[in-house]
């Protein structure tokens, strides 16, 4: 260091830069290169990825082409080749397109829910106060609880002799049958939301911490109400993270297989026959392979929408939800 | 940033609404099992028993070996393997990579039953061809897991190794070691925090699995996930249900799970927004 001064202090202009040669251009978390790209370190993972996901995902599509079921399995290398019949199949009959729709309205309706649940929790643990850690603590508890325990629990919570009806019971409301029936429905989104909403509280807090203090300050100097301040000035901020805790939220649910699956056994009643529970039916209780592949091939037509929205909205360069 | 008022209702309201079916189970979980069958929620006398009753009913011990060994071995696995590949996809710029970002993501958003499907059709060629039995066997099970585990690992891999400095690696190499040498002396060292956040949650993907192994378990792999919602299916229509032992179970399985992302609460947010994490 004082070698440096020293030396400009003399006049002697002999090296602008103090700090050796120049700096390779790429540095920090973009990619860029030294020398050479030995991309060989990727060679064991990526394999992996193609023998356990690619072949399979390319063999489901195979499966769905021929007349694969229990009889044929033990060859199924040569199972008949039958085209689009399964897909014409799963259109026609099967309850496919009934499936389609409880698990669209499932996924849409929870999601909707949700939002403004874990909105309004994030709001509230977002300013410090005493025992915030503990709250933070209790809202996560629901959402950790693995999905197969919190569809125990409520299996047994909405049993006709259960827990909900005797406290229905006493406030002097008749219960009903909540796992069977027309209700089944609105017991899984109940049972979804509750196992779910965290999702969105914590997109949501994750979004209020990116927002820069001086906008609060801002809005408190134009002499903003609260109400005011949450409209116009946080939630815009928050279209990032929501947009994408919205989409992903609807993705999972509709490809929620736990939570249906422990709730309500198998063969599922018709209300709440989502589409992974429909495929999982055809495909290893009545042994219809090639049906099955067909119907979870027709559900990423579903998907397809929902997903190219999201990988959209998703950064890949940091993995964040903000706007581009 | 909410009034006082909205906030202290709201507060108590959430918490009231997150805590109530845990509190359920928890009561539920001493008490006897006829109380619970009838929906007492407040019965006269506690049954601890149930905690030590539950693990020869169920074979709840086997069946938590089961899935630790499975899920252990399938995250261990899926961590290893990705650290390489998220390497090279945070470093190096070459021909389909953002496809393969992309693709990474992209896997989340699949329904389950379609990687099912194939591998158990293979598993099962491969038992009748080579007489190398997979289906219901806790190989079988790891591979399958890897299915979600290792895109899942992977890609919190790459949102991990963005953090590092390029610099130490450069100073690295200048000091002469070879790439292998660099990614194995410097980045894994460095990533280590990241690597062990990815093996818990591809852990804990593992756990909560019941779809892969109610189709490639035996009786005697079942893992936890699996017996318990097999219990819970075949108490009902039983002259005694044994809902108290039934909750009991429910308690052992959730609270490592549960203590394990309290412990990691830090950590949570990050492993959320790489999704993954399937409600």
């Amino acid at each position: 260091m004082t070698d440096v001064t020293d030396v400009t202090a003399a006049g002697a202009h002999v090296k602008a830069p103090a700090g050796g040669p120049p700096r390779a251009p790429a540095r920090g978390g973009r990619p860029g290169h030294i020398s050479g790209r030995p991309l060989w370190l990727m060679a064991p993972g990526a394999a992996l990825l193609l023998l356990v996901v690619v072949v399979p995902l390319a063999l489901a599509v195979w499966i769905g082409l021929v007349d694969l079921d229990q009889f044929t399995l033990r060859d199924w290398l040569g199972a008949p080749f039958i085209g689009f019949a399964n897909y014409l199949e799963a259109l026609q009959t099967g309850g496919l397109l009934h499936s389609i729709w409880v698990s669209t309205a499932f996924s849409v309706l929870t999601t909707v829910v949700i939002a403004p649940i874990g909105i309004l929790a994030a709001l509230t643990v977002h300013d410090p106060f005493r025992g915030r850690a503990i709250v933070r603590s209790v809202y996560l508890i629901p959402y950790v609880i693995p999905s197969f325990v919190t569809a125990v629990v409520w299996r047994l919570i909405l049993q006709p002799d259960g827990a909900l009806n005797s406290m229905l019971g006493v406030v002097g409301v008749e219960g009903g049958n909540w796992l069977i029936g027309p209700m089944a429905f609105w017991s899984l989104v109940l049972v979804d939301t509750w196992a779910a909403w965290a999702f969105v509280y914590l997109m949501t807090l994750a979004g209020l911490q990116t927002i820069p203090q001086d906008v609060y300050e801002a809005a408190a100097v134009d002499g903003t109400n609260w109400w005011q301040k949450l409209r116009f000035v946080v939630l815009p901020q928050l279209r990032g993270p929501l947009t994408l805790a919205l989409l992903l939220s609807t993705l999972h649910h509709f490809n929620n297989f736990t939570l249906p699956f422990v709730l309500f056994g198998s063969p599922a009643p018709t209300e709440v026959n989502v589409l992974p529970l429909n495929i999982y039916t055809t495909s290893f209780q009545t042994f219809r392979f090639g049906l099955g592949a067909a119907m979870s091939i027709l559900a990423l037509v579903v998907l397809v929408i929902p997903a190219i929205l999201y990988l959209r909205a998703v950064r890949l360069e940091s993995g964040t939800g903000e706007e581009r | 940033m909410l009034p006082r008022p909205l906030q202290v209702v709201s507060v108590v309201l959430l918490c009231a609404f997150a805590l109530a079916p845990v509190a359920f189970m928890l009561i539920s979980s001493v008490s006897p099992d006829v109380a619970v069958a009838s929906g007492d929620l407040f019965p006269d006398e506690l049954a601890f028993g149930n905690y030590v009753e539950l693990w020869s009913t169920l074979q709840l011990a086997n069946g938590l070996a089961n899935s630790l060994v499975v899920s252990l071995s399938a995250a261990v696995l899926a961590t290893a393997f990705a650290v390489g590949t998220a390497y090279c996809l945070v470093r190096f710029t070459f021909v389909g990579r953002r496809s393969f970002l992309r693709s990474l993501l992209g896997l989340q958003t699949i329904p389950s039953a379609l990687l099912l499907l194939p591998l158990f059709v293979v598993f099962f060629s491969v038992d009748s061809y080579l007489g190398i039995q997979l289906v219901g066997t806790r190989t079988g099970m790891v591979i399958t897991y890897l299915t979600f585990a290792l895109p899942f690992a992977t890609w919190v891999m790459v949102t991990y190794l963005r953090t590092i400095p390029l610099s130490l690696e450069e100073a690295g190499l200048i000091d002469g070691l070879t790439r292998f040498g660099v990614l194995w002396r410097i980045v894994v060292p460095l990533a280590f925090p990241g690597m062990v956040v990815a093996t818990i949650f591809s852990f804990l993907l593992g756990w909560n699995d019941v779809l892969f192994a109610s189709i490639l378990s035996s009786p005697q792999t079942r893992t936890a996930a699996m017996q318990l919602s097999a219990f819970a299916q075949s108490q009902e229509g039983g002259a005694i249900p044994l809902y108290g032992q039934l909750m009991g179970a429910s308690v052992v399985c959730a609270v490592p799970v549960v203590v394990l992302y309290l412990v990691f609460q830090r950590y949570l947010v990050g492993g959320l927004t790489s999704g993954g994490v399937k409600g």
